[in-house]
């Protein structure tokens, strides 16, 4: 029955998201990465499908398949006379250097990934996040004189009904950003951990109180994108969900030189402050 | 096989009350640190006398200056009686056991792989130490923030380990330590020769000029803690609360100090067994062990030397 | 006070002491082991009971179970805590290695049989600390320490100020000191005690795995101690600053001291677990080990590496991107060692004769359910595709394949393979087949699904997540619930075998196929066993 419900609510919320252009959200019952919505997340998909899963899944079964046949063929009833062979020196050498071809093969597409992530390219703007207990803060360096820096809080319950958000993941201010931009992050905390993730860009950037920690995205499809906190920050740690509006570049103006809201739709910018006490 | 007889040279020792007696002096202990720093109740200024709070409420409060009830300390005190009770009577049943003849040779070696395991240990402890010290003083600054105009205290972070600090100068008060350490390390040697030609005049010598030398290298230490403490207040010179190289600095030489002072209470502890007659010139590991023990406080001051006064030193000198 | 120098150590006989001499002033290696499980299966219960009420807080959506968040995240920490700490380590180690090492090796007793005793006592004044912190305040937001097992500040300094959190110090200071003591008494024993002609190379794997996870013992926890102290003092008000980014502290240091320690630990948890595990695969396939110096030397070698490659826990802190890549290298390494144990215990099983007993299922078990998380490890390994994973229940899914899987069923290998030598009884069959079955069903059913969960983004430490969660969570929720049925079935299994039907178990019960030297004793051995020592004879290698 709850089976059933969840299933049902879950789809439900797909569907209020819909609305818009894209939306990147976990989706119940899946058992894959989300969809990628930068180059880096496509590339660590490609290389966590293509490579990693092939090899663990035929490591597994290899070792699955020859226990089991090993237990039927070598059951005490079917082979009553244990042999003594206890050496073997080709075979112990094989079982160690292919493993480590293995690893060799792998480690090559892990590397570029590695360092197509990590190594920051040219960037186009820069954005800051501040990790408070417990919301993101956001500022726009580039714009400072424009767009304000703003706070972003969990929807509570209700009010994400309202907001046609999923609760838990929307949020009362989302942070905004051009596609098609190379967009430097900025991590930083004002108190303890906080880690800023977001599943479809591939980053996950911890913030750290006295440091700035670097990362970037580049967005290639508009749409609304969900993350949450993803490193133990205190009471609250699952209640500060991130949610990035991925919008074009015009509209990205428009939003910049309106001050931060978009002419038409607005995302009420609210202060700080804790909402939503436990029950 | 059971009731044959005993044909092995292990020592099997009889039930000892000492390891369950140790939990519970560690029990009391740990509640005294936890009340003495932290305190386990909530602090009350208005009823300072309370019976419970005077017991459990704030410790450091009196160190401090701060008016309030105090009295983790005595907790804390009771918990270190006991534990020196514990380990007198453990190690008094050792020592005796080893004049009974239980410390066969395979026991003695065993003895002697329990001390290097253990120094083993100790060093690892101290690496803790020392690892803040290597990071504070070469990776600090290269992985400090980028934009330290972004966050107020980047600058200060990204300034390396001690902002503006003047440490300790390493050519005064510390060499002399350094000698006196050096000194007994010689002294020890000396000692340990001594006995083992059974000079025992020697070795008491030897020994009593180590522990002396031992308790002035203490005494050099707290006079330096002293004016550190007295000069802590602007802020440019170490103390552990001022700064992250203040409190490496103190932890680490003070915990170095806590050594020095359980190496020269094993070394008195032998002397005392020497001048009772105990200590034989072929079997004495005790003493051997106390040795190996000095040295390796030793040794550990040479890098605090090198490393914390010499090569991370920021800035001039205090004396 | 009392002083029990006066009965001389040579004369005894056979007799043991009285009922409070004997159990709390004991200097006897194999009821010291005793004690250790009995206190191995109290904090098992303990930390059982946190999960539980773990995951019926997060069977659905929404808050059920805990009043406040807080508690929540308290629980999450001292599950952590226990499991490891209280469970696994004193089980495997303190439990088995005291039981067995000693006779294993031809030996009467431990080195220092003392402080044998002095590493038990310890832990529980480190359990009973554990347990104050959860009643004193920890935080504005409640009583207890939620700053997860890893202890990270500033959550840990600032972010936790009441005493709850200095009990918890406290506690795992003692439960070090109690390991490190262990240890130095593993290490002498093994180097020093050997019967004559049992060279370090005829020595039973079990022994091996042992000394490999003392000497990280040895090597590990100090740097730990160091770490709590630094969290100690930090915590004083006016006190140090070595994580505190005003003071020019740097709050990631911490987590370099942890994890110095944290990984060695994760092979401290399972290296003895591999010596049981090879003893049951040779017993019960009749056959010696495969390869059995390449086993003992996987194990040093797994040892080794596990020193240096720490920082694979921290891929997301910052790190310059050099070093993450050298982490990645390094972790890597370990699966070839690993690996070379996976196939040896298959080469064993192979050409053998092999009967399915109760302990020869829990150690085939543990190989496949080891492999499958040693291969999510290798996926985390990977620095850029841990950007996605870490902090999911990917990781979660991982650590509970190799620990409440590779661990905890290494412990009941052990439990079952032993449990007529140690207590003179054989287990109950029934009983023991529906604990197996209930426990693999479970733990499967709740951890394989959090891969997915994982996968998906579900970040770790979360007392209530977003609906698009449910469905695997309901379903490790439900696991968890067989997982529990097993555990009942383990208890009634107990006394089953322990009181109800007791059926004297013979010397060498399992026959042929076991070769150890606890086999040549009575079930269960004598007071003091090896008044004569063993002597090892040369064709006895393998
Ligand atoms: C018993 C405990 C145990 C063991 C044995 C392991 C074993 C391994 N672990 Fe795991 N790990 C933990 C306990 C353990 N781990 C815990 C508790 C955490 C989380 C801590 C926390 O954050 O709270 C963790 C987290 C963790 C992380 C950090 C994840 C993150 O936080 O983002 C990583 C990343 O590299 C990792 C990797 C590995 C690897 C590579 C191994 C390897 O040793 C595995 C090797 C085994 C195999 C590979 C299988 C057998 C081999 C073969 C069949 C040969 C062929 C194979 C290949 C060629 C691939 N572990
Ligand atoms: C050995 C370690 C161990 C073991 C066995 C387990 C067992 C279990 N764990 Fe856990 N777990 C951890 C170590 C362990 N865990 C750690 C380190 C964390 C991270 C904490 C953190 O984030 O800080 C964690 C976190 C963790 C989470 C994530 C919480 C979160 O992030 O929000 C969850 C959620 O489902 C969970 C569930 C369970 C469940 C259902 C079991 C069940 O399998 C429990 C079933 C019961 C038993 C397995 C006990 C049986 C054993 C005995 C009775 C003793 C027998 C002894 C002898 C025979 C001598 N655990
Ligand atoms: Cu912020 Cu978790
Ligand atoms: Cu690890």
């Amino acid at each position: 029955m709850r089976f059933k419900r969840s299933l049902i609510s879950g789809s439900i919320a797909l569907f209020a998201v819909s609305g818009q252009a894209f939306a990147a959200k976990p989706t119940d019952g899946s058992i894959g990465f989300q969809e990628a919505a930068t180059p880096v997340m496509e590339q660590l998909v490609h290389f966590h499908n293509v490579w990693l899963m092939t090899i663990i899944t035929a490591i597994t079964l290899f070792v699955m398949v020859l226990m089991a046949y090993i237990l039927f063929r070598f059951n005490h009833k079917r082979n009553p006379v244990p042999s003594k062979t206890s050496h073997n020196t080709l075979i112990e050498v094989v079982w160690t250097i292919v493993p480590v071809l293995i690893l060799l093969v792998m480690v090559v597409p892990s590397m570029k990934l590695l360092y197509f992530q990590d190594v920051i390219p040219e960037s186009d703007m820069t954005i800051k996040v501040t990790g408070n207990t417990w919301n993101w803060e956001y500022a726009y360096p580039e714009y400072e004189d424009k767009v304000e820096s703003f706070v972003s809080n969990v929807l509570e319950e209700a009010d994400a009904k309202a907001a046609g958000k999923p609760y838990l993941l929307g949020t009362d201010a989302p942070l905004v950003v051009p596609v098609d931009t190379t967009v430097k992050v900025l991590v930083t905390s004002a108190n303890n951990l906080h880690s800023f993730a977001m599943p479809a860009f591939g980053i996950k950037m911890d913030a750290v109180p006295g440091r700035i920690n670097e990362t970037w995205f580049k967005v290639t499809k508009e749409g609304t994108y969900f993350g949450q906190c993803s490193e133990l920050c205190g009471e609250r740690h699952a209640f500060m969900p991130i949610e990035i509006e991925v919008v074009s570049k015009t509209k990205f103006d428009q939003w910049v030189n309106n001050g931060g809201a978009f002419p038409t739709q607005l995302s009420e910018v609210k202060g700080g402050g804790v909402s939503a006490a436990p029950k | 096989m059971a009731g044959h007889a005993v044909e092995h040279d292990y020592h099997l020792i009889p039930p000892s009350p000492w390891p369950f007696l140790s939990g519970v002096a560690c029990l009391i202990w740990g509640l005294g640190m936890v009340v003495f720093f932290a305190g386990l109740v909530d602090r009350d200024p208005a009823n300072p006398n309370a019976m419970m709070e005077f017991f459990l409420a704030s410790g450091l409060d009196t160190v401090k200056g701060v008016e309030g009830a105090s009295g983790g300390w005595f907790i804390l005190l009771i918990g270190c009686l006991f534990a020196s009770y514990v380990m007198f009577g453990w190690w008094r049943d050792v020592a005796r056991e080893s004049a009974a003849g239980d410390h066969t040779p395979v026991v003695d070696i065993g003895l002697r792989y329990g001390m290097i395991m253990f120094i083993m240990q100790e060093a690892m402890f101290f690496v803790g130490w020392f690892w803040m010290f290597f990071e504070l003083g070469l990776f600090h600054e290269v992985r400090a923030g980028w934009n330290p105009d972004i966050l107020e205290n980047a600058a200060a972070y990204a300034g390396s380990m001690a902002p503006g600090v003047t440490s300790v100068d390493p050519w005064h008060l510390p060499l002399i330590n350094t000698l006196i350490l050096l000194l007994s390390g010689t002294t020890v040697t000396w000692a340990h020769h001594a006995l083992i030609h059974n000079d025992r005049k020697g070795a008491k010598w030897g020994l009593f000029l180590t522990v002396a030398l031992g308790v002035l290298f203490t005494l050099v230490q707290a006079y330096e803690y002293t004016e550190l403490f007295h000069m802590r207040e602007g802020g440019d010179h170490p103390w552990i609360g001022n700064d992250a190289y203040g409190s490496a600095f103190f932890m680490a030489t003070g915990f170095h100090g806590l050594h020095v002072l359980i190496g020269t209470i094993f070394l008195l502890v032998c002397w005392a067994r020497l001048m009772k007659g105990g200590l034989r010139s072929d079997k004495h590991f005790g003493l051997e062990a106390a040795a190996w023990y000095w040295h390796f406080v030793d040794v550990v001051w040479l890098f605090l030397f090198a490393f914390v006064y010499v090569i991370f030193a920021t800035g001039g000198g205090v004396h | 006070m009392v002083s029990i120098y006066g009965d001389d150590a040579h004369d005894h006989d056979d007799g043991k002491p009285g009922f409070w001499a004997r159990w709390f002033y004991s200097t006897n290696h194999k009821d010291i082991g005793t004690l250790y499980l009995i206190f191995g299966i109290i904090s098992g219960l303990i930390g059982g009971y946190l999960s539980f009420m773990m995951r019926m807080e997060l069977g659905e959506p929404g808050i059920q179970v805990f009043d406040s968040y807080h508690t929540y995240n308290v629980f999450v920490s001292m599950h952590g805590l226990i499991m490891i700490f209280f469970m696994v380590m004193p089980a495997l180690i303190g439990g088995f290695g005291n039981w067995f090492v000693p006779i294993m090796i031809g030996a009467p007793d431990m080195a220092f049989p003392r402080m044998n005793n002095l590493s038990f006592w310890l832990l529980p004044v480190a359990l009973i600390c554990l347990m104050i912190s959860f009643f004193v305040p920890g935080s504005a937001a409640g009583n207890g320490f939620g700053g997860g097992w890893v202890m990270y500040p500033p959550l840990s300094t600032s972010g936790s100020p009441g005493p709850a959190f200095d009990f918890i110090i406290i506690g795992l200071l003692a439960a070090g000191f109690s390991s490190i003591f262990g240890a130095i008494n593993f290490i002498t024993t093994i180097l020093n005690m050997r019967a004559p002609g049992m060279t370090m190379h005829k020595m039973p794997l079990f022994a091996w795995g042992v000394l490999v996870t003392a000497f990280l013992l040895l090597l590990a926890l100090p740097v730990l101690a160091a770490a709590l102290f630094m969290l100690f003092t930090d915590r004083i008000d006016g006190g140090t600053g070595f994580f505190n980014p005003a003071m020019g502290g740097d709050p990631e240091m911490f987590q370099h001291l942890f994890w110095f320690f944290g990984h060695p630990e994760v092979y401290i948890m399972i290296l003895p677990a591999f010596g049981i595990v090879s003893h049951v695969i040779s017993t019960f396939s009749k056959k010696p080990i495969f390869g059995y110096l390449g086993m003992a030397y996987a194990m040093v070698a797994i040892g080794v590496v596990g020193f240096v490659v720490w920082a694979h826990h921290m891929y997301t802190v910052g790190m310059d991107v050099n070093l993450k890549a050298y982490f990645l290298a390094a972790t890597l390494v370990i699966a070839v060692p690993t690996g070379v144990k996976i196939f040896s215990w298959l080469a064993t099983m192979w050409g053998g004769s092999i009967t399915m007993t109760l302990p020869m299922l829990w150690a085939n078990a543990f190989i496949f359910l080891f492999v499958v998380g040693g291969v999510t490890g290798v996926v985390l390994a990977n620095a850029g595709v841990d950007a996605a994973l870490h902090d999911t229940y990917y990781v979660v899914a991982h650590f509970h394949y190799v620990l409440s899987m590779g661990a905890v069923f290494g412990i009941f290998t052990g439990f079952y393979y032993w449990f007529g030598k140690m207590f003179g009884v054989m287990y109950n069959k029934f009983w023991g087949a529906v604990h197996f079955w209930l426990f693999f069903v479970g733990v499967n059913m709740v951890f394989f699904p959090q891969h997915f969960l994982g996968m998906q983004g579900m970040p770790r430490r979360y007392v209530d997540y977003p609906v698009e969660f449910s469905l695997y969570n309901q379903i490790s929720t439900y696991g968890a619930y067989v997982t529990l049925a097993g555990v009942a079935a383990f208890f009634v299994m107990l006394i089953w075998s322990l009181i109800i039907k007791r059926v004297p178990a013979d010397d060498n019960y399992w026959g042929e196929g076991a070769t150890t030297l606890e086999w040549t004793l009575p079930s269960p051995p004598p007071y003091h066993q090896f008044n004569t020592l063993p002597r090892i004879s040369d064709d006895d290698g393998h």
